[in-house]
C-alpha cells in the first residue's frame, strides 16, 4: 500500500488484485443482486483509490481496506431500502389479502434479515464463512470481546426469530 | 457491456484496475493522527496565549483553589481526547473504541459535576443575568471558532466514514477547549451563570457541529463519470 501511495503501478496492481476476491466475498454477504454487487464493488475500489492518502503506512491493511468496503455497502444499502420503500408506497395496494398462501418454513436466510447489520455480518463471518474470531474482528474493525459479544447477540436474535416462525 | 455480452467478473475487475493504474498519481500520506494533534495543539495554544495575556482574572490565584484547576484539567483533558478520537475518526478502520467515548463523557459529565459544587446565588436580577451572559456564550462560541476550523479542515482531509461523530467529536474538542479557556477568561463562577452561558453554548454547537459532520464532513467518493 505503501508503493501504490508512491506511485508504483505494478505494486497497485498486484494489490488490487490481492484484495479484489476478498473484497468481492465481503460485499456478497451484503449485496444479493449481480448487477448491483458489480456496481458496490467497482465504488468500493474507487473510493479504496481516493481515499489511499488516508492510509497510514506500518498499520495493518485489513481494518483499513474493509471499514471503507462496509461504508460503501451500506451507504448502498440505505439507498436500496429507501427506494424500494418509496417503490412500496407508491404501488397500488392489493384489493384483497391473499389469506390462502402457505406459510413459509423457518428460513435462516429471512431469519438473517431480521437481524441488525452489526450481528448478521458477524454471524455470517463465524458461522457460513468459518472464519476464526480474531480474523472476523479483524475484518469488522472491532475487538476480539465486541466481536463475541456481537456473535452471542446474533445466536440469540436468530433463535428468537426461528422460533417465533415456527 | 462487450458486444451487448455482459462482463464477468473477472473482466470487469480488469477493467477497474486498469483504469485506476493509469490513473494512479504519486501522493504523500496524511501526517499520523499524533502529528496533526501536535499541530492543532499549537494552534491552541496561540488562542490560550492570547486569552491568557488579555484576561483581566487573576486566574493564577485562583489555580490554588484545587476545585477550579481540576475544573481546567479536566475540561482541557476532555478537548485533548476528543480531537485526538475525532483525527483518529478520520482514518477508516480506526474509529473511537465505545471505551474511549465514554472515558470522554466521563470528563465532560465531571467537569459539569464540579461547576455545580460552589454555592448558587439567588439575589440575581434577570436583566443582569442576560447582560453578563451573553458575551460569554459569545466568547465561548468565537474562542472555539480557530481550534473548529483547523480540526475540522484536518478531519475533511482524511477519510471519516462517520461524519455525525467525527463532526460531534470536532465540535467536542474545539467547544470544551474554549469552555476551558473561558474559565480563565470570565471573572464569573456562578453555577447558574456557568451552565447558561458557558456551558449550554458549548452543547448547541456541538449538536451543530454533529448535523455539519453529518451533510458534509463524511467521505464520498466522487461519482464515476
Amino acid at each position: 500500500m505503501a508503493r501504490l501511495q508512491q506511485g508504483d503501478r505494478d505494486a497497485c496492481r498486484a494489490l488490487l488484485d490481492d484484495i479484489g476476491p476478498a473484497v468481492m466475498q465481503f460485499l456478497r454477504k451484503r449485496i444479493a443482486n449481480r448487477e448491483e454487487l458489480e456496481d458496490v464493488y467497482q465504488e468500493v475500489f474507487m473510493a479504496l483509490y481516493e481515499a489511499r492518502r488516508s492510509y497510514e503506512p506500518g498499520r495493518p491493511l485489513e481494518p483499513w481496506l474493509f471499514a471503507i468496503a462496509r461504508n460503501i455497502a451500506a451507504d448502498h444499502t440505505r439507498h436500496y431500502w429507501s427506494r424500494a420503500r418509496w417503490e412500496e408506497l407508491s404501488a397500488d395496494p392489493p384489493e384483497i389479502a391473499d389469506s390462502t398462501a402457505p406459510e413459509a418454513p423457518p428460513n435462516l436466510e429471512q431469519a438473517l434479515t431480521g437481524l441488525p447489520p452489526a450481528q448478521r455480518e458477524a454471524f455470517t463471518m463465524l458461522k457460513l464463512d468459518g472464519m476464526s474470531l480474531e480474523g472476523a474482528a479483524a475484518r469488522a474493525g472491532v475487538s476480539v470481546a465486541a466481536m463475541k459479544v456481537r456473535a452471542h447477540r446474533a445466536y440469540k436474535a436468530l433463535r428468537e426469530l426461528i422460533g417465533r416462525e415456527k | 457491456m462487450t458486444n451487448g455480452r455482459p462482463l464477468s467478473h473477472v473482466e470487469h475487475h480488469r477493467a477497474i484496475v486498469d483504469r485506476i493504474v493509469s490513473d494512479l498519481r504519486p501522493v504523500r500520506p496524511r501526517w499520523p493522527v499524533g502529528a496533526r494533534l501536535g499541530a492543532w495543539l499549537l494552534l491552541d495554544l496561540v488562542v490560550a496565549a492570547w486569552v491568557v495575556t488579555h484576561t483581566h482574572v487573576a486566574f493564577v490565584t485562583k489555580l490554588r483553589w484545587p476545585s477550579y484547576a481540576l475544573e481546567l484539567a479536566i475540561f482541557g483533558g476532555a478537548a485533548m481526547l476528543a480531537a485526538l478520537l475525532a483525527l483518529r475518526s478520520a482514518v477508516p478502520g480506526r474509529d473511537p473504541r465505545r471505551i474511549e467515548v465514554g472515558l470522554l463523557v466521563i470528563l465532560a459529565v465531571g467537569g459539569s459535576l464540579l461547576l455545580a459544587s460552589t454555592p448558587l446565588r439567588s439575589d440575581y436580577l434577570l436583566s443582569n443575568f442576560v447582560r453578563t451572559g451573553l458575551p460569554c456564550a459569545y466568547m465561548t462560541c468565537l474562542l472555539a471558532a480557530g481550534p473548529w476550523l483547523g480540526l475540522a479542515w484536518a478531519v475533511r482531509r482524511a477519510a471519516p466514514m462517520h461524519g455525525a461523530i467525527s463532526g460531534a467529536l470536532v465540535g467536542a474538542g474545539a467547544l470544551l477547549f474554549s469552555f476551558a479557556l473561558m474559565r480563565i477568561h470570565c471573572p464569573v463562577d456562578e453555577p447558574l451563570h456557568l451552565i447558561a452561558w458557558h456551558l449550554m453554548p458549548v452543547l448547541i454547537v456541538i449538536a451543530a457541529s454533529a448535523f455539519f459532520g453529518g451533510r458534509w464532513l463524511r467521505f464520498r467518493p466522487t461519482a464515476i463519470p
